[in-house]
């Protein structure tokens, strides 16, 4: 029994970063179809630059955190403007394609500036574990799914009731009636993979809090991708209810399954088993935008 | 005043199809540009809204003022700035928004957010039909509904141009004539300017103060209303009246075809 809920409860957090970080790819796709293939890449390299920041820099948290989300917002702005502007107008293919060439190079410069694989970001939440019922859970844990949640109410807000978040939509509908309006479309695509960067860095933050800093971060952003593709590729609500199935799965599949296999592996290979199955039964996710189509 | 000189517009920098386009619109008139499909209406307003270079196509000769400076090097942003707003063709409503975040897209880039509700109120008030619906998603709308929903979007930027490219397509008689009621209302109240692109000449004339029917991208003939509606051709081939005024009659179908005086 205390094991199911501690399985429930870092499930539960784990998948609130999934679906944190899935909504750089929504944010994304939702005002351009590009499917930003980079995510697993920028929450590594935030990471690391958190760490640049705290760790080697030494500089305090008041400090480092601001600087963190300026970069992020910063890479966010020169990764459309240097790579996918360029490419306006062409076939979608070329610019999913370029996130890719964006993901690789990305990796690259983080290996050229950390050579070192693995490092620990200093503990931001109070460590000591809190009993939950029978069940004894790091603390931290809670602090990531409160984090999350915040940022997520936060950014669905905006998406919502914003005239920037509204014409971010309208934009993902049509581009050339949204450019009739006379909105500027680039700035729009600029500020959505802001967007995307600032949440791969919070969630980036968060995850290695937790674990720690190693290339299994850029492993965090495919299962962003089964998230997405669980709740749909275009729905924020899809990704929060998504992000937290794909977490309770992994971990409690991971947990009971490993015994019996005997394959440790066994806890990664499960979300991508349900964006098989999710794929055959509701093509569009759990929440996606189903086509509309009047007759 | 927006005033076109000569333009000519150029596609994927092989197929002109614009050969010389030249026409005005006057503060607060009503404009229509007549023709039959392909004959250059489109282009010319995507010409002057700068929407052009998203097709590949570019302004390659002649000029576009607006209010005496040239505006055929601008973005569509800026122009849309400048007060000149494009309805484009075909009911493109943002189909995942609600009616009312549609009206909220239209009104983006404007300075005076303090207005932004009472022109919310006042699309209400020329199409109470939006009201009722404004939280239903746009994509579910009626045709005419979504007609009136892009217009209305273009009247949140307080356009001080208008251009509509055929408000009336695929809509029924009646509705169209609400619409273009309203249109006709919002010019006389708001004193925007209209350029309106039409198949319907019999519609659009009704309004409009001055026309200019195109073929084959070239302005043809161009009058007054008055001088339109009572043009043998434009009666002839645009609106299907004989001669006399009446109904053409498919009896007495002469054998040769009328020869349009204009070519």
């Amino acid at each position: 029994m205390a094991e199911l809920l501690q399985y429930l409860i870092s499930g539960l957090a784990v998948g609130m970063i999934y679906a944190l970080i899935a909504l750089g790819f929504v944010v994304v796709w939702k005002s351009s179809s590009v499917a930003n293939l980079a995510l697993g890449q920028l929450v590594l390299f935030s990471a690391w630059f958190t760490y640049g920041m705290l760790v080697q820099a030494n500089f305090p948290l008041w400090l480092a955190f601001p600087l963190v989300i300026l970069f992020s917002l910063a890479l966010g702005w020169v990764i459309e403007r240097l790579a996918l502007r360029p490419l306006i107008a062409q076939p979608i293919l070329s610019l999913i394609t370029i996130t890719l060439g964006v993901a690789y190079f990305i990796e690259g410069v983080v290996t050229l500036i950390w050579p070192k694989s693995v490092a620990a970001l200093p503990r931001f939440f109070p460590t000591q574990p809190i009993r939950i019922g029978p069940a004894v859970v790091s603390q931290e844990y809670v602090w990531v799914a409160g984090i999350s949640l915040i940022v997520f109410v936060l950014l669905t807000l905006f998406f919502r009731y914003h005239r920037m978040g509204i014409a971010m939509r309208a934009t993902a509908d049509d581009q050339l009636a949204v450019q009739a309006c006379g909105i500027p479309v680039t700035r729009i695509f600029s500020r959505s993979w802001m967007f995307a960067c600032l949440v791969a860095a919070i969630g980036g933050i968060l995850v290695s809090s937790i674990g720690g800093i190693t290339y299994g971060l850029v492993e965090t952003g495919l299962k962003a991708f089964s998230v997405v593709i669980l709740g749909g590729l275009d729905s924020f609500i899809g990704a929060i209810i998504a992000g937290p199935i794909i977490g309770l799965c992994e971990n409690l599949g991971g947990g009971y399954l490993t015994p019996i296999i005997g394959w440790a592996g066994v806890k990664d290979i499960i979300p991508f088993i349900i964006i098989i199955i999710v794929m055959i039964i509701k093509p569009y996710g759990l929440f996606g935008e189903v086509r509309i189509e009047r007759i | 005043m927006l005033k076109l000189n000569n333009i000519e517009v150029t596609y994927l920098n092989v197929i002109r199809v614009l050969h010389g386009v030249s026409l005005d619109v006057e503060d607060g008139a009503i404009v229509a540009l007549l023709g039959a499909n392909g004959a250059g209406k489109s282009t010319t307003l995507k010409a002057i809204s700068g929407l052009l270079h998203v097709e590949e196509g570019e302004v390659t000769d002649g000029s576009i003022e607006w209010n005496g400076a040239r505006i055929d090097r601008k973005s569509a942003e800026e122009i849309g700035k400048l007060g000149i707003i494009q309805a484009l063709e075909g009911r493109r409503v943002f189909e995942h928004l609600t009616t009312e975040e549609n009206l909220l897209v239209g009104a983006f880039n404007r300075s005076d957010r303090s207005g932004v509700k009472p022109d919310l109120e006042m699309v209400y008030n020329y199409f109470p039909r939006l009201k009722e619906l404004r939280r239903n998603t746009a994509g579910y709308l009626s045709g005419g509904e979504q007609q009136m929903l892009v217009i209305g979007r273009a009247m949140m930027a307080t356009p001080k141009l208008m251009m509509l490219d055929e408000p009336s397509l695929g809509l029924a008689p009646l509705l169209v004539e609400e619409i273009y009621d309203i249109i006709r209302r919002f010019n006389t109240e708001h004193k925007t300017s209209v350029l309106l692109v039409e198949q319907n000449v019999r519609i659009a004339l009704s309004i409009a103060d001055y026309g200019y029917v195109m073929e084959n991208g070239r302005v043809v003939l161009d009058g007054t209303t008055d001088f339109l509606s009572n043009n043998e051709d434009v009666k002839e081939f645009y609106m299907g009246l004989s001669a006399m005024g009446t109904k053409k009659s498919y009896r007495e179908v002469k054998h040769y075809k009328r020869r349009k005086r204009w070519l």
